[in-house]
């Protein structure tokens, strides 16, 4: 009896810890979230550029060892540092960010590797057209952040997308490069 | 006769048009093409962005000889990491106190080839008042001949890293990383 009582508190408890374990969620920071995109530039140098407005949030479990996220960009907050090229980006050759204010990232398929995150599958929205996309994380993790007093989680990801595959085709004439390199940097927060 | 000297003329006016082109040729910074990016890793976990916005100088370049020699002034003021807070806390006293030191330099006068092929240019960095010798590796360097305006142009992508501690700073060590990488985009316009 005492034996069977022992063993259903364990395992209560051990119910407890999985059910603690499940799944958190992680509201982005946007102070160190950014999708910085990557260009060749008549293939001579390379152009980068960054969108600034993001919201979003991830769920991560890491016990079940999957995850969910959704982050959205704002395509009206591009920045290359240089203000016409800025204000062609989001005209109708680009981002039409007049007609497609955001790009949405949905993501329902997490990789791990060992207790970290090392893919990330989803689909990405952008000028209103969705197309598959892997996010390789060159590095993922958690720490406890010693200001915020909570459990902060993130790390630097990267793909590559086919513009035209979102029918993004200006300038492939002149030698503007198809291919973009996206790099992201996320930290998110425990809620 | 006369035949004999007027080939001979023409002889070493074109040796002379070779002589100057193979002499050392002065090009000018495009700013719209020229851009320091730096990235530093947040708490071990992360890579925060940031660039440089207002960069002006000069190269001289000698194909020929395989020599160079370049000069750039990088106002420290306008930086832009996307997050306003940030940028102020950068430009304050703790960090590259922008009031007191308003410009980072870099000059040169070793450029090593590979070749023809531009490898790195060593010289020395400027920053906060601190100077440190500092060499950047070419990733990919090459000539263009441009139609707007009509003249070649160069340029090409130069990374390289130091420790911020080396320049007196060193606020927010060890959470924010002492290593500093630079990636530097520059395309310039022949004068």
């Amino acid at each position: 009896m005492t034996m069977t009582k022992t063993l259903l508190a364990c395992l209560l408890a051990a119910g407890a810890v999985t059910a603690h374990a499940e799944s958190a969620t992680y509201a982005i920071d946007p102070s160190h979230t950014f999708v910085t995109f990557e260009a060749n530039h008549m293939g001579t140098s390379t152009l980068r550029g960054r969108f600034d407005k993001k919201e979003g949030s991830v769920t991560i479990d890491k016990a079940g060892k999957s995850g969910k996220a959704d982050i959205t960009i704002d395509a009206t907050s591009i920045d290359t540092g240089v203000a016409a090229l800025d204000t062609h980006l989001k005209s109708k050759d680009f981002f039409n960010a007049a007609e497609f204010g955001s790009a949405k990232f949905s993501a329902d398929k997490f990789a791990f590797s060992g207790d970290k995150v090392s893919e990330v599958t989803g689909t990405l929205t952008l000028l209103g057209k969705t197309q598959p996309v892997t996010l390789k994380a060159s590095n993922f993790n958690c720490y406890n952040h010693p200001m915020l007093k909570r459990e902060v989680c993130g790390g630097d990801f990267e793909t590559t997308i086919t513009r035209t595959q979102y029918g993004m085709s200006y300038g492939l004439a002149y030698g503007l490069p198809d291919n973009i390199r996206l790099l992201i940097q996320i930290e998110a927060v425990k809620q | 006769m006369f035949g004999a000297h007027r080939a001979l003329l023409a002889l070493l006016a074109g040796a002379a048009v070779g002589t100057a082109q193979a002499a050392p040729q002065e090009f000018s910074i495009d700013p719209a093409n020229t851009h320091v990016h730096w990235e530093v890793k947040h708490f071990g976990t992360s890579t925060s962005r940031g660039r440089f916005d207002a960069i002006s100088g000069s190269v001289t370049l000698d194909r020929e000889a395989h020599s160079g020699s370049a000069s750039f002034s990088i106002a420290t003021a306008p930086i832009s990491t996307g997050f306003a807070v940030f940028d102020g806390v950068l430009r304050g006293p703790y960090l590259l106190a922008t009031q007191e030191y308003p410009s980072a330099y870099f000059v040169s006068q070793r450029f090593t080839f590979n070749g023809d092929a531009l490898a790195a240019v060593s010289g020395e960095f400027t920053l906060r008042g601190v100077s440190q010798p500092l060499r950047l590796r070419a990733l990919r360097f090459s000539c263009r001949q441009a139609t707007e305006p009509a003249r070649e142009i160069c340029g090409g992508d130069f990374e390289t890293e130091f420790n911020r501690s080396a320049f007196g700073i060193t606020h927010s060590l060890p959470f924010v990383a002492d290593k500093v990488h630079v990636l530097i985009q520059i395309e310039a316009v022949r004068q």
